[in-house]
């Protein structure tokens, strides 16, 4: 055995030896990958899994390194980019990947990106009719 | 400031270009001649040729130091970079089924499953899915 498989062993029984806790935030992850274009609700959540709210979130910042809010905006906008760059516009892109308004989607997608879904998709739509027509 | 490349030592650059591209299946985005015979070669993931760039560099070749820490590295197992896959079961299959030997098979820890496979270049290499 490697001097990594080891660590690796010796890691998983300090760090990830419950299951159960490891299941539930796995179990949110999953919640949040098919719920997150629409409403989401992590208190229905909490009750489902019998534990409250505010332990759920601590949960996952544990397992993850990121809250539940802080992944839901990172997989929103990764989507809004795949609409943006198919052309739908910046209005109902906000309101397709879940973003109850036009003001804060903007605002977040610019802190993240560095642009704004504006100038991000001119951007975008410019680069591929170059490639079209080179 | 931002983050837009990564360095990954290679013994060998030409063989590093055709191990990951044919079989790691990247992409090769920049190549420029430098001293020595030396090249800047840059490669990005297929489904983000816009995304970091993974630059094929030849320390161990030239700087004492860099071999022998690559060595050690190897030694022990322990993978310096890895990479994202959406399935680590089926990149093991595929990757074993072109040739890749793997020093950890596929295996769960916490919230992400993942293998290490050897690079043929000096490096282990972590891919990993996060469930």
């Amino acid at each position: 055995m490697t001097y990594y498989e080891e660590e690796l062993r010796r890691i998983k029984a300090a760090v990830f030896g419950n299951q159960g806790q490891i299941d539930t935030v796995i179990g949110v992850r999953n919640y949040i990958d098919r719920n997150y274009e629409n409403e989401l609700s992590l208190e229905l959540l909490s009750r489902a899994r019998f534990v409250s709210k505010f332990h759920l979130i601590r949960l996952f910042k544990r397992y993850y390194g990121i809250t539940p809010r802080q992944y839901l905006i990172d997989r929103r906008i990764a989507k809004s980019k795949k609409h943006l760059e198919s052309g739908m516009s910046v209005t109902e892109t906000c309101f397709a990947v879940g973003f109850k308004s036009l003001g804060s989607f903007s605002m977040l997608f610019k802190a993240k990106t560095g642009k704004s879904p504006f100038e991000f998709q001119k951007e975008q739509l410019s680069r591929s009719m170059v490639i079209h027509e080179s | 400031m931002r983050v837009t490349l990564i360095s990954i030592p290679v013994l060998d650059q030409e063989k590093a270009l055709q191990f990951y591209t044919e079989k790691l299946g990247f992409i090769k985005k920049k190549d420029a001649p430098l001293d020595g015979g030396n090249r800047w070669i840059t490669l990005v993931s297929k489904e983000a040729q816009d995304g970091p760039e993974l630059l094929l560099e030849p320390a161990p070749l030239h700087f004492e130091p860099s071999k022998v820490f690559q060595d050690a590295l190897m030694e022990a197992g322990i993978p310096w970079t890895q990479f994202d896959v959406d399935n680590v079961d089926s990149e093991y299959k595929r990757l074993t089924d072109l040739g890749v030997e793997f020093s950890v098979k596929p295996a769960e820890m916490g919230t992400v499953r993942f293998a290490v496979f050897n690079d043929t270049c000096g490096n282990n290499i972590q891919i990993v899915q996060t469930l």
